[in-house]
């Protein structure tokens, strides 16, 4: 009797499991952690106030600076009004203060001229921020934080 | 007769690791460890940040920093290291201060102290310019601002 072979069962395929669901976890940490690592921060350098040394606690009045100072206004205490070297108002006009800026240095003030920002202490961080920015844009770069005396 | 007994051997063939889940595993650590040491060292909370256009982004790993968080526009809060640090302006030291020349002193002169200030967008000045009293009590060089950065426009539009 001729022998009969009988057809061999196919072989089952297997999916490796392990190595797919360790990539999966680690695109999962990778994706929740990044976002909140970039986050598009970025930094604003600057000059701190002198609390020590001669000049520590002085009001510095014979210095020649562009004042910008940020006052808050009685109906808004989350609003701002800027007023440049106590003469120019702008509301809350920060374009308008960029210009103002400009304006300055076209008229043949330095870069490094020293740019005193002066907030009044209930004014919004923001609105520091904002005042420093536009100093920046206007090219200046030794710029200052007016801080009360102790 | 004597009936040979055929033994199974049980290490017929070569022993192989698999390498793939270790190499992953290893991965997996090296990246939690890093995420996780860099959030240690900069210990940031939670804030909304004033935008800006101005500011650059710069690799904080480089300096030696102190991360301080002011939180809470209504009751604005200092927090170094997770934990809350009494700021107000006072003749001669604060804790703030005192904490921030320790760590200068740790850090000895090799390596200069870099602060970073994460205010919220609506902290008022008053709180901001009394960590500014406290870092130029301690004698702190580096000053930076964290911001958001974005577009002039959107800036503007805020």
């Amino acid at each position: 009797m001729p022998k009969v072979r009988m057809p061999k069962q196919p072989a089952k395929i297997q999916l490796p499991m392990t190595p797919m669901i360790d990539i999966i976890f680690q695109l999962l940490i990778f994706f929740l952690l990044m976002p909140n690592q970039q986050a598009g921060e970025g930094y604003l350098t600057t000059n701190l106030p002198r609390t020590s040394g001669p000049v520590a606690g002085k009001e510095q009045k014979d210095v020649k600076r562009v004042k910008i100072e940020l006052q808050v206004p009685e109906n808004d205490d989350k609003g701002v009004v800027i007023v440049l070297n106590e003469s120019q108002t702008f509301g809350r006009n920060f374009e308008g203060l960029l210009a103002a800026l400009q304006g300055l240095q076209e008229r043949g003030l330095p870069p490094d001229h020293p740019v005193l920002i002066s907030p009044w202490m209930s004014c919004r961080h923001k609105w520091v921020v904002r005042a420093f920015d536009m100093a920046v844009a206007a090219r200046f770069t030794n710029i200052h934080f007016a801080v009360p005396y102790i | 007769m004597h009936r040979k007994v055929r033994r199974k051997s049980s290490a017929s063939g070569a022993v192989s690791f698999n390498m793939t889940p270790m190499i992953d595993c290893v991965f997996q650590l090296i990246i939690f460890f890093v995420l996780t040491s860099q959030f240690i060292q900069l210990q940031i909370e939670q804030v909304t940040l004033p935008l800006s256009f101005a500011a650059k982004p710069k690799d904080v790993s480089e300096y030696l920093n102190v991360v301080i968080n002011l939180v809470d526009e209504d009751d604005p809060k200092c927090m170094v290291l997770g934990q809350q640090v009494d700021y107000r302006v006072i003749e001669g030291d604060n804790e703030l201060s005192r904490l921030l020349k320790d760590r200068k002193q740790d850090a000895g002169e090799g390596k200069p102290l870099n602060v970073i200030l994460r205010a919220d967008a609506l902290i008022p000045y008053e709180a901001v310019a009394s960590v500014m009293l406290a870092a130029g009590r301690a004698e702190i060089e580096g000053w930076w601002i964290t911001t958001e950065i974005k577009d002039m426009d959107e800036v503007l539009k805020d």
